[in-house]
């Protein structure tokens, strides 16, 4: 098959992921469906977060490994907490994570 | 109708502006795609093409892999709708801000809803309630770095040889991070995150693709509304 068919199949099954919630749910959500949905972006940028930051992926699969972006993470999750501001916590985490992984000289 | 589209225009641009910032997190993603999409036998228009077309970063990876291993096409499609379900998800919470938008618009914005546009439209439906034209904007604008920098990384991919080496990958959960830390001021959204992370870790562990997310997004805020519904009101001075 064409590569551009493939291509179209996986946007029809991605773009169907992303519409179909988006056009049924039209009226008010019940009570219990709003309350739900109310803590899934707490939810989600935890999921997105915590494995990026203490996993790494090779050819054995996922495994949890122990480097310098989990203190660098923590560096930025504080300095998150404190400024609620993006690029700050962006810069003081690659920063911390340059200089720890020159530490430890690896 | 001039004040109308003078406020539709406002929104795209606003949510295009707010979504810059998540640009430093996207673009080296993007840039790496191309790098390894070229480095798989894919030519500069499949490179582009697939980030025009399908518009999703986790699974235009595995994708490559695959091509480069020689797999079928529906096993590729399989493995795209495996790692996109998250977007179920994601697609439910934006829904409902957006639900009283129209349904055309609600089927645009949808084509290019993404983690992160998904964070940036959260972030500001929460402060000044739904906008689609807003979400518009933000998709506009991810869409815009992401084909940017899948040309800029097949244009330049051979200067950067190493970029997960320089450590750049982690630009986008720090990104992310920030988004989460003002919301886990409370005890409800704290409690979620716990679960969330224990459950992402686990979930990564045993499971393929990104079922994690939806997993952990799933079970974490199903809990919180139940925690919500069992500890009596919050009164704001005791948030913190």
């Amino acid at each position: 098959m064409n590569i551009w068919l493939t291509y179209l199949g996986m946007a029809v099954v991605t773009y169907a992921a992303r519409a179909i919630p988006l056009l049924v749910l039209r009226n008010d959500p019940p009570p219990w469906l709003a309350l739900w949905l109310k803590y899934v972006p707490a939810a989600v940028f935890t999921a997105l977060v915590v494995p990026a930051i203490v996993m790494s992926s090779g050819a054995a699969g996922r495994v949890i490994a122990f480097g310098p972006a989990i203190p660098a993470g923590f560096i930025g999750a504080l300095v998150a907490w404190r400024t609620s501001n993006a690029i700050i916590t962006v810069v003081c985490g690659m920063v911390s994570f340059w200089l720890i992984r020159m530490v430890m000289g690896s | 109708m001039q004040g109308v589209t003078h406020s539709r225009w406002q929104a795209i641009r606003q949510g295009f502006i707010a979504t810059i910032i998540v640009w430093p997190g996207v673009a080296p993603f993007g840039m790496v795609y191309a790098v390894s999409a070229l480095a798989a036998g894919l030519s500069f228009s499949e490179t582009l093409g697939m980030s025009l077309i399908v518009f999703a970063g986790a699974s235009q990876f595995t994708a490559v892999g695959l091509f480069a291993a020689g797999a079928n096409p529906i096993s590729i499609i399989a493995a795209t709708a495996i790692i996109n379900a998250r977007h179920l998800l994601l697609a439910a919470s934006t829904a409902s801000y957006i639900r009283t938008s129209p349904g055309w618009l609600r089927a645009v914005v949808a084509f290019q809803l993404t983690d992160e546009t998904y964070a940036v439209g959260v972030q500001q439906f929460e402060k000044t309630g739904g906008d689609a034209w807003f979400q518009f904007g933000a998709n506009l604008s991810l869409y815009f770095i992401w084909a940017t920098s899948t040309v800029i990384g097949s244009l330049l991919g051979a200067l950067i040889p190493d970029p997960a080496g320089l450590g750049l990958d982690l630009i986008f959960p720090l990104t992310f991070i920030a988004f989460l830390m003002p919301m886990v001021r409370d005890r409800v959204n704290r409690s979620v995150a716990l679960l969330a992370a224990g459950i992402s870790v686990a979930a990564a562990l045993w499971l393929p693709g990104s079922w994690y997310v939806l997993l952990a997004g799933l079970i974490g805020s199903a809990f919180g509304a139940w925690f919500a519904g069992v500890t009596p009101k919050i009164t704001p001075e005791e948030q913190h």
